[in-house]
């Protein structure tokens, strides 16, 4: 199901068909993993044709043991031990096909279920930001998680159901060997069985899928009311609460009632069809005994072929009824991997190794509509540093995401180095610039693995405690680490989530310092810290001034104090640039919010 | 919180809970008994359990009706088939055929009955479970709440209670019917010859102890699964979740190896579980196949030559050939059995989970103990409390205040002084473990819930929004107006915040708005108040949420209103004309503000300074900052931060002294 195309990339082939494509899935699958699927499928059509042979052999016990020795007949010895042997060597052969097919089943299975999640998270670090804001990371985990192992659920049930496709045909042949007409009771009982469950497939898939949107719709309800359970206390919303998820949980339910009303009919009716085709085998093969033209074993040979019959019938529709689930999963999964939106990298490299220059030309951004910035013209002097200030919602964070290539420019052109960013190679950005955004972002693990991450982007080595321990104290962060328990070994909890956001925020800059980086941009990374660390702090980052350029973010005067230049925005658009004392002469909006607080006005006004 | 006995009292009434109690998370059910766990399942979902003989009579109908066919097969040989006397077979087959067939519709029939009946029941309990579950987790106790995780009631309410669906859809019925087949047909086997059958019980007995030890065995090799695979969630979700970083550090490939790495191992897992599964399914067969040739072999022998020590039989062909038949009728529904056994064992623990969150006792403040706060603005009364997270240290301690109704009070202190406690003490999210918390004179866990809610108000640093439009979000906190955010169509409107506000809501909207004077910031949407926030809100900035929750809190109009750094992220120009907006809005009101800018302080009647979990100054701004102290030393740290025309000093030589 996963192709590799000629550029390397992983692709799902399928289309929208549900049967053909999810054939073509488990096709895929087998042919990635031939050795497994060869046992596979060998194990599955030998498993099948013991199936017949059981059958052929209580048959033929029947015919030559049981009735005439109970009819007081002599019965060699020979036959004793031939009848005990075939339903004992079938037997044999059948468990262990058993064995082998399921073994060799889930190789194929987890084989195609690893490779598929590996294309899958590859794509992810592949895609670009502007792609990973439009999708929510719950979303992208489970189609990661679920949706893969729901792609590849039907192969639990391929070779199986290739084997007994393959006994179907035996028995049908088998069948009519023995007599047309119980030939046609068969072909009348597949077909109609088959067809049965082609209209139930159809029936289920609409319902199967009703049910997992209401579950996907409950959860998501169910996981909003209990966030914002301070909210629901304090503004007293719990019986609204009780109505909406409330009604939500009652949608799940007629939906999955009303997949439950198809199959409560279905799954009887197909269950039972092998023993009206027994009756019927009775009926039609009672006169045929009656006139001589059948043993009394063949016709409890076909009884019990009939009686197994249901094994495979059920196979198959099971393998059937999975394709639909199998293929919700493949189209999210091709959603991902089919997405184009990932960085295009050029071909330029950032010579030299002092402060890199930053500048906009002309640089607009939509997002969902919204304008986030338009024709902003900035340009950052190596070594520089610049404040952005600006109202909140005013563009500063989607300008420091430009800035830095997070995300691509709806219009104009932004330039690192002098080179446009667009032009850089692959890893260009990263290991000369770093970000730290307003929310610090950690791994699970230790402090150490957080802050070394690949180790020095340029000199490709890893760094030492001593180098760890100056960016810990540059960030304000070596007193948070030397206080916890065991220092720089101490695990993080997922996602950091064992710190606190102030000691978060410290560790990510930490972080980003430690990358003796050529620039830096500062997104309000100080905005938890109390005023003296945030102080210390800021005096590092002024520290920088000449050997890496440094936007920095914030509203507030302490950080407009350490700027060479600060650039003030509004509403999207880029209004004036200049020191902290011209802009607190030439604009009254940026008077404003700098001396909100009533006291800046005096160092400066 | 003088009342705080109160969740106390509920962990008693777990008996046995452990564990789960100790951390004030919610009622334990891991130790219960069976028959417990029934009175529990009976007295919350009681429409499951009713008329439960007609479902077990269908059962054994159903089942029944699987029978028929090896019943048929004996008839038509001994009487038809195989009689001797010849001729008329046909007309004896054909008599028994229609007999079987009319059996088998009855199956059929009572099998739709059966699995309709069953679903229907199971899902309108399932319904109940999760309405009910989801309104007891807006009850329980906040300080109760406070130490759960979102995710695992979420998870409790929803993959926990689908596990019950997935076990009754695709085999918890059939189990059921199963049971009832194998009733019959080792009654039918152990008729036609005991003898006979006796080694065929006992084998299948053995067959079912071997088989559960080893479905033992697989079901240790899927818990290492899951193991495996919550360690991938974990590893993808940080891939996902931490794009932006690894992007800019340019740490793709250290990602990719520890995904590939947590793939393989789940594989690797995976892989684990195959043989004793599989060895499984295949001793079902050798068992078929071992009393097949024995029912053949002895069957046959004991009914006609044999030894004086062997049984002797008097079997018909027919029944010989019926018996072999129901070997298969009886063994594979074993098979069946044992495989379902695993997954009665998730629905169960599903099960079991959802109800632990209906077991927890409700925190609402109802009844004869309940007590109404006064009207008007409430005061506050701290009398030497102190409160503590868990079993930690105290964070606060002998802390005696006196809030007077309508004071505007500041509370400030460094990171760790105890601030936010302070706001959850008021707010009931934290219980005093030593002292009395009074709100308006009522010790604030007898507050009772109607009058708790809206008159109390408390905006945090992080507010949540809903997943709706800006209006909506606001308009979720007008007094007395339920029917606007009704799901009223009940169908399609998935996000369920209604999107009607009708003319008068959005004049009362508007003014809001206008007074907190966000005018300037709503202009900058596309929609406006119609701008759709996203999940918590994530489509705004930190900031703009925080005004979103101002204006909501405002519209709701609470008598004590305690604001926990309701604007840290809003720029100083905003925040300073929301301050004021809501300073106007508020007169007349108790108010308790919590921040680290002090020029809230500046603006409050009163400012409380703490320091290390104690009250260490109280009194004016203008006075304090005058005198010796901390609220000075803040102060002075706090003008410097905002207004030093000095190049902060360079403190970079620091960083070599604290290298070690």
């Amino acid at each position: 199901m996963v192709k590799r195309r000629h550029d390397g990339r992983e692709r799902v082939r399928g289309g929208d068909g549900t049967f053909w494509a999810g054939l073509r899935t488990m096709l895929d699958g087998s042919i990635a993993h031939p050795g497994a699927a060869l046992v596979g499928a060998v194990a599955g059509v030998v498993n099948g044709v013991t199936m017949v042979l059981g059958a052929a052999a209580i048959g033929w016990a029947t015919d030559h043991l049981i009735v005439p020795a109970l009819a007081g007949g002599d019965v060699g010895r020979a036959t004793w031990w031939l009848a005990a042997g075939a339903i004992l060597g079938v037997s044999t052969l059948r468990w262990t096909t058993i064995i082998a097919r399921g073994i060799a089943t889930g190789h194929v299975q987890y084989g195609s279920q690893a490779r598929v999640r590996r294309a899958v998270v590859r794509r992810y670090l592949e895609l670009d930001l502007a792609w990973h804001r439009r999708h929510a990371p719950g979303r992208l985990l489970s189609t990661a998680v679920s949706d893969v192992d729901a792609l590849w659920f039907p192969m639990v049930f391929w070779f199986f159901a290739f084997g007994m496709v393959v006994m179907l045909a035996v028995a049908l042949v088998q069948m009519f060997g023995h007599d047309p007409a119980l030939g046609l009771v068969g072909v009348a009982l597949v077909g109609s069985v088959l067809g049965l469950n082609l209209l139930y497939q159809r029936l289920l898939a609409a319902r199967a899928r009703a049910v997992q949107d209401s579950r996907g719709e409950f959860a998501a309800l169910a996981l909003e009311s209990i966030e914002g359970a301070q909210v629901v206390r304090t503004l007293g919303l719990a019986d609204r609460e009780r109505a909406r998820v409330g009604a939500a949980a009652d949608r799940l339910r007629r939906a999955t009632t009303s997949m439950g009303d198809v199959s409560s009919v279905f799954d009887p009716v197909l269950e039972q069809l092998p023993s009206v085709a027994i009756l019927a085998v009775l009926a039609v093969g009672a006169r045929r005994v009656d006139s001589g033209e059948l043993s009394v074993g063949v016709l409890v040979e076909v009884v019990y072929l009939l009686l197994t019959i249901s094994i495979p019938l059920s196979v198959i529709s099971r393998f059937l009824a999975m394709l639909p689930i199998s293929a919700a999963g493949r189209s999210r999964i091709a959603a991902v991997l089919d997405s184009d939106e990932t960085t295009a990298y050029g071909t330029r490299t950032l010579a030299g190794a002092g402060a890199l220059g930053l500048r906009a030309r002309g640089v607009g951004h939509i997002q969902g509509g919204r304008h986030l910035l338009a024709d902003v013209e900035l340009s950052v002097r190596p070594g520089e540093i610049v404040a952005l200030v600006g109202a909140t919602g005013s563009g500063k964070s989607t300008l420091i995401d430009l800035l830095a290539r997070q995300v691509d420019p709806a219009d104009g052109v932004v330039e690192i180095g002098g080179v446009r960013a667009r032009d850089l190679a692959r890893g260009e950005i990263p290991a000369h610039l770093a970000v730290v955004s307003q929310s610090p972002w950690m791994a699970g693990g230790s402090i150490r693995a957080n802050l070394r991450l690949d180790g020095h982007p340029r000199e490709r080595r890893p760094y030492t405690d001593a180098e760890l321990w100056q960016a810990l104290a540059a960030a304000g962060a070596d007193t948070v680490v030397r206080d916890l328990p065991d220092g720089l070994d101490t695990r993080v909890g997922e996602r950091g989530t064992r710190l606190s956001g102030g000691q978060r925020q410290r560790l990510c800059l930490a972080r980003a310092l430690l990358r003796a980086p050529r620039a830096i941009l500062l997104d309000d990374a100080t905005s938890a810290l109390d005023p003296a660390v945030e102080r210390d702090v800021l005096a590092a980052v002024a520290g920088l001034r000449g050997r890496t350029t440094v936007l920095i973010v914030g509203g507030r005067p302490s950080s407009v104090l350490i700027a060479d230049r600060v650039a003030f925005l509004r509403a999207g658009r880029l209004v004036a640039v200049g020191t902290h004392a011209e802009l607190l002469d030439a604009e009254p909006d940026y008077r404003r919010i700098l001396q909100a607080y009533g006291t800046a006005d005096t160092a400066h006004g | 919180m003088a009342d705080h006995g109160r969740p106390d009292r509920g962990r008693a009434n777990q008996g046995r809970a452990d564990g789960g109690g100790a951390d004030g998370g919610l009622a334990e059910l891991s130790s219960v008994g069976v028959r417990e766990l029934g009175r529990l399942i009976r007295a919350t979902t009681p429409a499951l359990t009713a008329g439960l003989p007609l479902t077990v009579l269908l059962a054994f109908v159903a089942g029944g009706g699987r029978i028929v066919t090896p019943l048929t097969v004996q008839y038509a040989l001994d009487h038809g088939l195989l009689d001797s006397d010849g001729g008329g077979a046909a007309d004896v087959v054909g008599r028994a055929v229609l007999v079987g067939a009319a059996a088998t519709v009855a199956a059929v029939l009572a099998s739709c009955w059966l699995n309709r009946r069953v679903y229907r029941r199971t899902e309108a309990a399932l319904t109940e479970l999760r309405t009910q579950g989801i309104t007891r987790i807006h009850e329980i106790a906040p300080e109760t709440f406070a130490g759960l995780a979102g995710a695992d009631l979420v998870t409790r309410l929803t993959s926990d209670i689908e596990a019950v669906t997935t076990f009754v859809q695709n085999g918890g019925v059939a189990l059921l019917v199963n049971i009832t087949q194998m009733i019959i047909a080792g009654v039918l086997v152990a008729t036609y010859s005991w003898q006979l059958a006796l080694p065929v019980l006992v084998l299948s007995a053995l067959l079912f102890v071997v088989m559960r030890r080893l479905q033992a065995v697989v079901a240790r090799r899927y818990a290492a699964v899951r193991g495996s695979v919550s360690v991938l969630q974990s590893t993808v979700g940080e891939a996902v979740t931490g794009i932006a970083v690894i992007r800019s550090t340019g740490t793709e490939t250290r990602t990719r190896a520890a995904v590939d790495d947590a793939v393989a191992g789940t594989a690797s897992a995976q892989r684990h579980t195959l043989v004793p599964l599989h060895v499984n399914t295949a001793l079902g067969e050798v068992a078929i196949s071992a009393m097949t040739a024995f029912v053949v072999v002895a069957g046959t022998r004991w009914s006609t030559a044999h030894t004086r020590w062997e049984p002797a039989l008097h079997l018909s062909a027919g029944e010989l050939v019926a018996m072999l038949l129901l070997v298969s009728v009886f063994v594979r529904p074993l098979q069946a059995l044992v495989q379902t056994l695993g997954e009665i064992q998730n629905a169960v623990v599903g099960w079991r989970r959802a109800l632990e969150i209906l077991a927890t006792p409700s925190g609402v403040v109802t009844g004869a103990d309940a007590r109404e706060l006064p009207a008007g603005p409430i005061g506050v009364e701290l009398a030497d409390v102190a409160a503590a997270y868990g079993a930690g240290p105290p964070v606060v301690e002998h802390l005696t205040v006196a809030i007077a109704p309508g004071e505007h009070v500041a509370v400030v202190g460094e990171t760790g002084s105890g601030k936010s406690t302070f706001a959850k003490l008021l707010t009931r999210q934290i219980p005093a473990s030593r002292g009395r918390v009074l709100l308006g004179g009522v010790p604030v866990g007898r507050v009772s819930e109607a009058s708790f809610q809206r008159r109390v108000a408390i905006v945090p640093q992080d507010p949540f929004l809903f997943d709706a439009t800006i209006a909506e979000n606001i308009g979720v906190g007008l007094r007395g107006d339920p029917d606007l955010f009704n799901d009223s169509d009940g169908l399609g409107d998935s996000d369920g915040l209604g999107d009607s506000d009708g003319l008068g809501d959005s004049d009362v909207l508007g003014e809001i708005v206008s007074s907190l004077g966000l005018r300037p910031w709503l202009d900058t949407l596309p929609d406006g108040l119609d701008t759709r926030v996203g999940v918590r809100g994530e489509r705004l900035s930190a900031g703009e949420r925080q005004l979103v929750a101002l204006a909501r809190t405002a519209l709701v109009d609470p008598d004590l209103l305690v604001l926990d750094e309701a604007t840290s992220g809003i720029d100083p120009a905003t925040d300073v004309r929301v301050q004021r907006a809501l300073a106007a809005l508020t007169v007349g009101r108790t108010t308790v503000s919590i921040a680290h800018r002090m020029v809230t302080a500046e603006h409050a009647d009163r400012v409380l300074v703490l320091d290390h979990g104690r009250l260490v100054q109280s009194g004016r701004h203008s006075d304090l900052v005058r005198v010796p102290g901390r609220y000075a030393e803040l102060h002075a740290a706090w003008v410097e931060h905002t207004s030093s025309g000095d190049e902060p000093r360079r403190t970079l030589h620091r960083q070599k002294e604290s290298t070690p």
